[in-house]
């Protein structure tokens, strides 16, 4: 797809439909649309790879040890949480990327600084349900150590709705990432976004409406391929669904 | 006993608000980069910087600037915008109508929207219609807002000509931004009720009912309505914030001088106190909301006050 440098400006082509070379026409500076949609998706893709890798990071951490510790740490870090979900997490979100400034580590900085909570969260609900369970008892007489407990024999256990919080969470950051480009305060031009070719193409929507519509349904299907996958790996683990 | 509830309720949920106004203030603090360097440019004068960082009282000590600013807030004071040095709390109210009108209407579209679709899919489960409503819900979690309203636009304004592209004089200028908003949260809502409705059609009391001899109409419309309020109460609350977050974008795609479009500006001319105002009063917003759909589920559930009484007492 990326055969033709989606870089390259060429203001002989501006704004051309479909041709041999240029299937999905041109952009305003005559750059290849298709590749410019090969390398956003690759960028919306990587970029909501490294958030949720980042939420689920620190979410599960945070998790465990409220879980385990519980007492005062637990309601310290809860309270954290509950006040973190208090904030639309678009909001905070577009209000880190705007005082951070423009840059891709400072989106993924942004949008997972309201992306963790929820695995934090779910992590030490699931925790909490382990806690007592006799093959945890077990571990913790057999003298194993905290942090062995936590990676061989929660975690593997946890890990069903932490992949579907992961998959629906990687639905809700490429649909972060793209509205804060869109917004002009996530990834900067001439890099390719679908959010910034979603906004680049909105303002030529009367003289080129295709501009508006490939990156669009591109992020659209997207989206929805991470909410599918969500689903299945929902139907597939959640036992109550089956019966 | 169920005054005292909700007072202890409301009282519960300050702590939460003095953490959200803190978050505000710190994040917006403690992040990198200079304010005043971001303002003026980096080649400014060094005394130019030094009179704004004093007006903006950025000299001071970090405990000091969040002191005042609390004591500010409940004094109603909540600033003055670097650009035009108009109070901030002025032009809030000024966009607030705006962002209301459109939440309103996003959220009644909603309504109207999930609660049918989500009954239909319960009502006929594994069906084509089941499929249908779910299709949907599934399309609308999917489709981005700010695809959406360009193409709406693109359709609806461009080339049919039926309704205005963007602003909020011309007649009939909310109804795209209303449905580039209300669709997510139409489709998130419709998978809740759903579950809901197919859940409580599985209690007991339903069955007791229908074993009574009650009609499915009674038993659907009556009973079974009213235990599904309740979860998908919770979640119209908690679809809020992604409404109240929405429009920041949806605002400036359709141009809709509210509350979101405010901040947009405010955060493309770097005026931070304006942009600390307005995501403090979105933020308020979600937590009021949050309040009122806890209290709402105490009325149309009092099985929850009762447990809560038992659990305080």
């Amino acid at each position: 797809m990326q055969s033709v440098n989606g870089h390259a400006v060429d203001l002989h082509q501006v704004l051309s439909g479909s041709t041999s070379t240029h299937w999905l026409g041109t952009d305003a500076l005559g750059r290849d649309i298709l590749s410019r949609l090969a390398e956003g998706i690759g960028l919306s893709f990587s970029v909501a790879v490294s958030v949720i890798t980042v939420c689920a990071m620190i979410g599960i951490s945070v998790g465990m040890l409220a879980a385990w510790l519980g007492g005062w740490v637990d309601s310290v870090l809860m309270r954290f949480v509950d006040i973190v979900l208090s904030f639309p997490g678009i909001l905070l979100a577009i209000a880190l990327a705007a005082v951070l400034g423009p840059g891709v580590e400072n989106l993924i900085f942004a949008l997972a600084a309201v992306g963790w909570v929820g695995f934090a969260r779910l992590t030490r609900a699931q925790v909490l349900s382990l806690r007592h369970a006799p093959y945890i008892e077990a571990a913790i007489a057999s003298g194993q150590n905290t942090i062995h407990i936590a990676t061989k024999h929660l975690l593997p256990n946890i890990a069903a709705p932490l992949l579907i919080e992961a998959s629906f969470g990687l639905a809700a950051v490429m649909i972060g990432e793209a509205g804060l480009s869109f917004l002009g305060i996530g990834i900067q031009p001439p890099d390719a976004s679908l959010g910034t070719m979603i906004r680049e193409g909105s303002q030529l929507m009367l003289v080129a409406p295709m501009q508006v519509f490939y990156p669009g349904l591109m992020l659209f299907l997207l989206v929805m391929s991470a909410n599918i996958a969500g689903d299945a790996l929902r139907d597939y683990w959640d036992v109550r669904s089956k019966r | 006993m169920l005054v005292r509830l909700i007072l202890f309720r409301i009282l519960e949920s300050l702590p939460t608000i003095l953490g959200v106004v803190t978050l505000v203030f710190f994040l917006l603090h403690l992040v990198p980069g200079d304010p005043v360097d971001a303002l003026l440019g980096e080649t400014a004068l060094a005394a130019d910087k030094e009179a704004l960082r004093k007006a903006m009282h950025l000299d001071e000590p970090l405990f000091s600037q969040y002191t005042q600013y609390i004591s500010g807030l409940t004094q109603g004071d909540w600033g003055k915008s670097i650009i035009n040095q108009r109070d901030i709390w002025t032009l809030i109210t000024e966009r607030l109508p705006a962002t209301a009108q459109l939440a309103a209407t996003s959220l009644l579209l909603a309504i109207f929207l999930a609660l049918p679709l989500g009954m239909i899919a319960a009502r006929f489960q594994g069906k084509a219609q089941d499929t249908a409503a779910m299709t949907f819900s599934l399309l609308g979690v999917s489709i981005p807002n700010f695809w959406l309203g360009p193409m709406l636009m693109l359709v609806f304004s461009v080339f049919l000509g039926w309704l205005p592209v963007s602003g909020m004089d011309a007649s009939g200028s909310i109804i795209l931004p209303t449905i580039a908003m209300g669709t997510a949260l139409a489709a998130v809502l419709s998978r809740m009720a759903r579950a809901s409705w197919l859940e409580s059609m599985q209690s007991d009391a339903i069955r007791t009912a229908r074993a009574m001899g009650v009609s499915e109409s009674t038993l659907w419309w009556k009973h079974s309505a009213r235990m599904t309020a309740i979860p998908v109460v919770t979640m119209f609350a908690l679809q809020m914030g992604a409404v109240l977050g929405g429009a920041v974008i949806t605002e400036t795609v359709f141009d809709w001088p509210g509350l979101g479009l405010l901040t947009i500006e405010a955060i493309q001319r770097r005026d931070y106190p304006l942009v600390q105002g307005c995501v403090l009063i979105i933020a308020l917003f979600y937590v009021l909301t949050n309040l009122l759909a806890d209290l709402l589920n105490l009325w149309l559930d009092p099985r929850q006050a009762m447990t809560i009484i038992m659990d305080t007492a």
